[in-house]
């Protein structure tokens, strides 16, 4: 009980920061869907982009994204 | 006016590459990160796991000014990184693929055409580091303790001048390579070089531009502007404006050649 009293408390707190994440995630794969062609495979920077939360849509949006 | 068309061209395309997205979305968890992540430290530890039963962890207090100075730290090293990164293409990335002559065939001035992007990308970066500097006082204030408006601002306008600098190096380094990739490594490089040599020669170099942050933690530890933030402010404001300046010297020799 006191454990889920703590993450309780803490919850509100943490929330922006795991939206921030989820909507950064979100904008990387719809540009990642939406693009003609990336540098390197899709499926690749699609993992990146779900299992590593921050770097992998950075380093998608730095390197990943083709100029057009 | 030809500023203006150049200058919202390069938002609009900055919006459309989703800059304005995930630029001050990183920006804003870059500067909360540090502060939040010390703060739950006993928590995340206790967490974790692996520590035998009563261990008492003693964490040093961790005043107000230095969780606002936590997101600066991170700025200075990722944020650098992130900004080297969106600047590196943004004039030679169009000469390599030939839309920069497009563009400047038409009787546009080279100074009109480089500080026109270099001052949108200076927005987007502003606005991305006003919202995360914005969250991690909220933070600091909410976790830490109470840190003034004015300290705030301080801070804020004075780490901004170094970020600026950062920008100006970027984009003149984009008039000299048409490589996108020479242009960040060129910029970092000179960074490096920069911070080395301040590390060496700090006690005779109080103005040097790197120095900013070394003197922005005695402004907010002892609450008021020690004369050498302003002079090392004010050089690397001036340093900007050189850059700038050689940068329209360098693109117009160089698209003479060409």
């Amino acid at each position: 009980m006191d454990e889920l009293q703590q993450l309780i408390d803490i919850l509100p707190i943490i929330a922006p920061v795991i939206v921030i994440q989820l909507i950064l995630m979100l904008v990387a794969l719809v540009s990642l869907i939406r693009a003609d062609d990336t540098n390197g495979p899709k499926w690749l920077w699609a993992i990146l982009i779900l299992f590593f939360s921050l770097i992998g849509p950075i380093l998608y949006f730095i390197v990943g994204r083709r100029q057009s | 006016m030809q500023w203006m068309t150049v200058f919202s061209k390069e938002l609009l395309e900055d919006w459309r590459s989703y800059k304005w997205i995930w630029v001050p979305l990183v920006f804003i968890l870059l500067c909360i990160m540090d502060p939040l992540s010390s703060y739950y430290l006993p928590q995340i530890l206790e967490a974790v796991g692996g520590l035998p039963d009563g261990t008492v962890i003693e964490m040093p207090e961790t005043l107000p000014e230095e969780a606002l100075m936590m997101s600066l730290a991170q700025l200075s090293m990722i944020g650098v990184m992130i900004i080297a990164a969106i600047t590196m293409g943004v004039i030679a990335g169009e000469r390599k693929s030939g839309v920069a002559e497009l563009v400047l065939v038409k009787p546009i001035p080279y100074l009109t055409y480089i500080t026109a992007k270099w001052a949108a990308k200076l927005l987007l970066i502003f606005s991305s580091y006003l919202l995360g500097m914005l969250a991690s006082w909220y933070y600091v204030n909410l976790l830490f303790g109470e840190i003034s408006f004015l300290k705030f601002m301080g801070v804020f306008f004075f780490y901004f001048i170094w970020l600026a600098f950062v920008t100006t190096l970027s984009v003149f380094y984009n008039t000299t390579v048409k490589v996108p990739g020479l242009v960040i490594s060129y910029t970092l490089l000179t960074l490096i070089v920069m911070s080395v040599l301040y590390k060496i020669f700090a006690h005779i170099m109080p103005w040097f531009p790197n120095s900013i942050s070394t003197h922005l933690m005695r402004f907010v530890m002892e609450n008021n502007i020690p004369g050498e933030l302003w002079g090392a402010a004010g050089i690397t404001a001036v340093l900007s404006v050189i850059l700038l300046v050689l940068s329209n010297y360098v693109f117009k020799t160089k698209e003479m050649a060409d």
